[in-house]
């Protein structure tokens, strides 16, 4: 019963940082960068859902659980916006710079969401308003208690995930975008506007993000200003676990963090699970760092 | 641009002889006049210019991504309190156990990893940062205390006697400093520096030119990361009291920015560096709330308009200035 | 063009600030407040820093202390030991009276060194790690009470009052959890009950509910968790999604309204917590008329009981400068534990300081959250 109980926890966590993951790996396909803001754009997405939901909150006096949706679309928008405005303020002047420069930009760029987060919503925890998310849920034949919401959360993350993924294999745009991951000078050739492409993934990427901070924050109910980094860095490991630049490595990456960790955390202890995470990436990184999935990472002739 | 440069080639002379005693000079002097907030301020921008000496090995010279420099710190640190509290051994005569266990650790790290691409490094030094600080925070072998640390550390004696006031600290750091650039200079101009430039440069030319590569690398690590485990030890020595703080990731990156807004690959730049990063923002406390926000604007304007950092090695900027216009002239 | 606006800019960037932080001297009578005013801490901070200002002001409306103005000077320590020494030094060199300080005790410790090396009067409202009152520092003072008296009660609470014999004991890892998870522990065996379960979850974590489903498989009768609020409201919360029918008490770090927020007025009927006395509950004019001042001034009342705990040790320092007559900390430190015996502070009377530093007398309270969210004082005690 534990067992199976372990893993709905951890199919549900998973499908939160899959969501996560999707970014990163988008991002790093097509830039070899890793966007260490990432994380903060998945926890403001948080924070505006909440703004949002409680302007409705006002001009409405009540809210149903659809009044999500518009504010999730605008939450993505926005939070898409900022993605391309970082990529074209502190990521793009600096595509020729080496590869230590874009990494101080990118964590620069995290603390000043950070940083801004925290002056302007205050330090404290903040809730999502009650009664948007239905609750309730039904047991397992095993003994598993598997909640509505969780349902809805890894319904939402997979059909997300797919619909993603499609975008990327089948569309013009989508492939472009893999060309660029691939080349940008040979995209170039090709006749690939790649800034175009690459201000898309920005697009792309950091919308899904700030979707998933959302998401997230409506299933936990609360959170802080720390939700960025902790998610990001799992996220991450997520994505390297199923081989960066990969989608469907991402879902899987994720998946198994998730599984993993609940699994740790219920029946090792739960202040190792981290560590836990963490060696499991190193281990990843030595022995096999393409991945479950991915491409090469080894630099050898 | 042109003025900037004219600067910065005219302060190149320093390896003259002149500026080298004027820098001893001016680091002696310094403190006297001061309060002892400014002593320790001092001794913090002394002790973080070490730490980014060290790490400028790893980034600088070798230019392998290592965002969890303060790891070794904290071990460095750790070693020295445990052997002083648990066996009674002086603070000084620690400091070469800590160096030793920081450097082992720092073979053990890098051995596997060496092969990594650098942003896949990048990620491994992060994680193994954590792991340390997870691993001190949870008491691992009952050792380190938790997340309260450990406390009750002596302070160093010299001559029987404890040193207590600040300005203490800050020569017997001042002395470690010194002690470091002189090697570190050393190593920059041996054949061991010259071989972390080429892999930096071009790895598969390097290992073609016959260097070994790997042991290059290893050697970048473990003398880098040594070292911070001294400077770990000259902090408990000050400090009585240490905790898995420092180990935290944003340590870390004070440390990378340290050497590479300062400037990558050359020692000048270290100074700089910490000057921008440690010196400054700690004079400048009147912004609180926003302090995050100004580092991480400073980070980015900093990369955007000069990714080599304020005061690079000259070869370091050819690269990257090389980099771009063979970029930019193929667009 | 572009490059040269950056550098400028980075220029002003690199200059401003430390224009910026230049101070003026003045004949006031300096205390220090050290906090972590950013952070993960800085929701606590921020309350040390408006409730001390508000006692502050009210003095200083009254024409001050030894007829002198009182200037507060705050330092920001992050929750950071290194800041701390830091911001420590600061303090002394501005020649502070005494300091109120810090939160975490990480930062306290160190800090407390210089004070004690610069010999100047230090009042923690809320480091409770009992290392801080073994070394030996005559001026060193604490508002709060010591974690192995929560612990103490929390081991009889759960013994006498719920009748539980196998109980589980989880922290975060935190210095101040952990110090009251073990204390809590140890008085727990001592008396006999079986402690099934002691883990520690991470202060960053939010999803919790492997541990919990961990916990719902040991059959305990209570889980006392120790870390703080947020984490216990999630707890809560996750705990009732998973189905579970625990009987959660919790520590004084979780006496604050938003755990019920946090965690649905429903999930969190029924919870006990261990603490000193609610603002509300304690029947002292002192306290009431603290509160009602707060409200006044700040628009949201003082939610969190370290925060009453900072306003007491500004309290109690005015008290001993305005009864001993004179600003020098061995006077004030021996007036401290010598003299001052059953002062009414805002947390219930002080009755007085042992040879340690450690504030005399436990009070601590059980109390229950009802179906409303609201806590209230639990019918059995201990």
């Amino acid at each position: 019963m534990q067992f199976t109980q372990q893993m709905i926890n951890g199919i549900t966590i998973g499908a939160f940082y899959s969501l996560v993951a999707l970014g990163y790996t988008m991002v790093y396909g097509v830039l070899k960068l890793i966007n260490f803001a990432h994380g903060d754009l998945f926890m403001w997405g948080a924070y505006l859902g909440l703004t949002g939901l409680n302007i409705l909150l006002i001009l409405l006096t009540q809210l149903s659980g659809w009044a999500i949706l518009p504010v999730v679309v605008i939450v993505m928008i926005t939070v898409a916006l900022v993605g391309v405005l970082v990529e074209r303020v502190a990521y793009r002047p600096l595509r020729t710079a080496g590869r230590l420069a874009p990494v101080i930009s990118a964590l620069g760029v995290a603390f000043i969401l950070e940083s801004l987060a925290r002056n302007i919503y205050g330090a404290s925890w903040k809730t999502y308003p009650n009664g948007l998310t239905p609750s309730g849920g039904f047991t397992l034949p095993g003994g598993g208690r598997v909640s509505t919401m969780q349902v809805v959360v890894v319904v939402v993350s997979f059909l997300l995930m797919g619909a993603l993924y499609l975008f990327v294999q089948r569309t013009r745009i989508g492939t472009a975008m893999r060309a660029v991951s691939l080349n940008h000078d040979v995209s170039r050739l090709m006749g690939i506007d790649v800034n175009r492409i690459i201000a898309i993934v920005f697009l792309i990427g950091p919308g899904l993000g700030g979707v998933a901070g959302m998401i997230v924050a409506l299933y936990y109910g609360s959170f802080d200003f720390t939700l960025g980094w902790v998610f990001g860095l799992k996220a991450f490991i997520a994505a390297i676990l199923g081989g960066i630049g990969n989608i469907p490595g991402a879902m899987i990456g994720g998946m198994l963090l998730g599984i993993i960790e609940a699994q740790a955390a219920g029946n090792i202890s739960p202040q190792w699970k981290d560590v836990i995470a963490y060696v499991i990436l190193i281990l990843i990184l030595i022995f096999r760092p393409t991945g479950l999935l991915g491409e090469r990472v080894a630099e050898k002739l | 641009m042109t003025s900037f440069e004219g600067l910065l080639t005219r302060l190149r002379k320093v390896d003259s002889l002149y500026w080298q005693i004027g820098f001893v000079l001016v680091t002696i002097l310094l403190p006297l006049p001061l309060g002892d907030y400014h002593r320790t301020v001092l001794w913090r921008t002394g002790i973080y210019a070490i730490l980014g000496l060290s790490l400028n090995i790893i980034v600088g010279y070798s230019g392998l991504f290592q965002l969890g420099h303060a790891a070794f710190y904290a071990l460095g640190a750790y070693t020295s309190a445990l052997l002083n509290l648990h066996f009674g051994i002086p603070l000084l005569l620690t400091l070469p156990a800590s160096v030793i266990v920081a450097a082992f650790f720092g073979y053990l790290v890098s051995r596997p990893i060496l092969h990594l691409r650098g942003d896949y490094l990048c990620i491994v030094t992060i994680a193994f940062g954590e792991v340390v600080r997870l691993a001190l925070v949870n008491n691992i072998f009952g050792l380190t205390g938790g997340a309260n640390g450990l406390s009750g550390i002596d302070r160093p004696s010299l001559f029987g006697q404890a040193l207590r006031a600040p300005i203490y600290h800050y020569y017997l750091m001042l002395i470690f400093l010194l002690i470091t650039i002189v090697c570190v200079r050393r190593l920059e101009n041996s054949r061991l520096g010259r071989a972390w430039m080429y892999v930096r440069e071009d790895e598969t030319a390097a290992e073609a030119m016959g260097i070994d590569t790997t042991r290059v690398k290893l050697l970048a690590f473990i003398i880098g990361s040594g070292w911070a485990g001294l400077a770990g030890s000259l902090y408990t020595g000050k400090l009585t009291v240490i905790s898995p703080d420092l180990s935290k990731f944003l340590e870390s990156v004070i440390m990378f920015c340290i050497v590479v807004l300062g400037g990558t690959g050359s020692i000048p730049g270290v100074f700089v560096g910490t000057l921008g990063m440690v010196t400054l923002p700690e004079l400048s406390r009147s912004l609180r709330d926003w302090r995050d926000a100004w580092l991480g604007i400073t980070m980015v304007v900093m990369m955007v308009a000069r990714p080599e950092g304020l005061w690079p090695s000259r070869r370091v900027q050819l690269e990257i200035r090389g980099e771009r216009e063979e970029a930019l002239s193929s667009t | 063009m572009l490059k040269k606006l950056a550098l400028l800019f980075l220029v002003i960037v690199l200059v401003m600030p430390v224009l910026a932080g230049c101070k003026k001297e003045a004949g006031t009578i300096k205390i220090g407040l050290e906090g972590p005013m950013t952070g993960d801490y800085a929701y606590e901070g921020k309350g040390f820093e408006k409730a001390v200002n508000l006692l502050v002001e009210q003095v200083n409306e009254k024409g001050g202390l030894l007829d002198r103005e009182v200037e507060l000077v705050i330092e920001d320590d992050a929750g950071d030991p290194t800041q701390a020494a830091l911001v420590a030094q600061r303090l002394v060199d501005a020649k502070v009276v005494a300091v109120i300080g810090a939160y975490n005790s990480t930062a306290t410790e160190p800090a407390s060194e210089i004070y004690d090396e610069a010999g100047i009067l230090h009042v923690t409202p809320s480091s409770t790690a009992t290392r801080l009152t073994e070394k030996g520092f005559k001026r060193f003072f604490r508002v709060c009470f010591l974690d192995d008296r929560q612990g103490l009660f929390a081991a009889k609470f759960m013994k006498d009052a719920l009748g539980a014999q196998k109980v589980g004991i989880m922290h975060d890892n935190s210095t101040y959890a952990q110090g009251l998870a073990e204390h809590t522990k140890r008085y727990a065996e001592e008396m006999g009950l079986n402690v099934a379960f002691y883990d520690a979850i991470n202060p960053d974590d939010t999803d919790f509910t492997p541990v919990l489903t961990n916990i719902g498989a040991v059959g305990l009768d209570v889980i006392y968790f120790t870390g703080y609020h947020a984490q216990g409201g999630l707890l809560l919360k996750q705990s009732a999604d998973l189905g579970q029918a625990l009987t959660w008490a919790m520590g004084n770090a979780c006496n604050n309204p938003e755990l019920v927020q946090i965690a649905g007025v429903e999930n969190a009927a029924g919870t006990y917590v261990t603490t000193e006395p609610l603002p509300k509950d304690v029947d002292y004019p002192e306290a009431r008329q603290f509160v009602s001042d707060f409200e006044a001034k700040y628009g949201e009342s003082p939610d969190s009981v370290w925060w009453m705990m900072a306003a007491e040790a500004f309290n109690v320092i005015s008290y001993a400068i305005e009864q001993a007559e004179s600003t020098d900390s061995e006077v004030l430190a021996k007036f401290l534990r010598e003299e001052m015996k059953d002062f009414p502070g805002l947390t219930g009377p002080v009755l007085g300081w042992d040879e340690k530093g450690d504030r005399l007398g436990t009070i601590h309270l059980a109390y229950v959250i009802n179906e409303n969210g609201e806590f209230v004082v639990n019918p059995q005690q201990p």
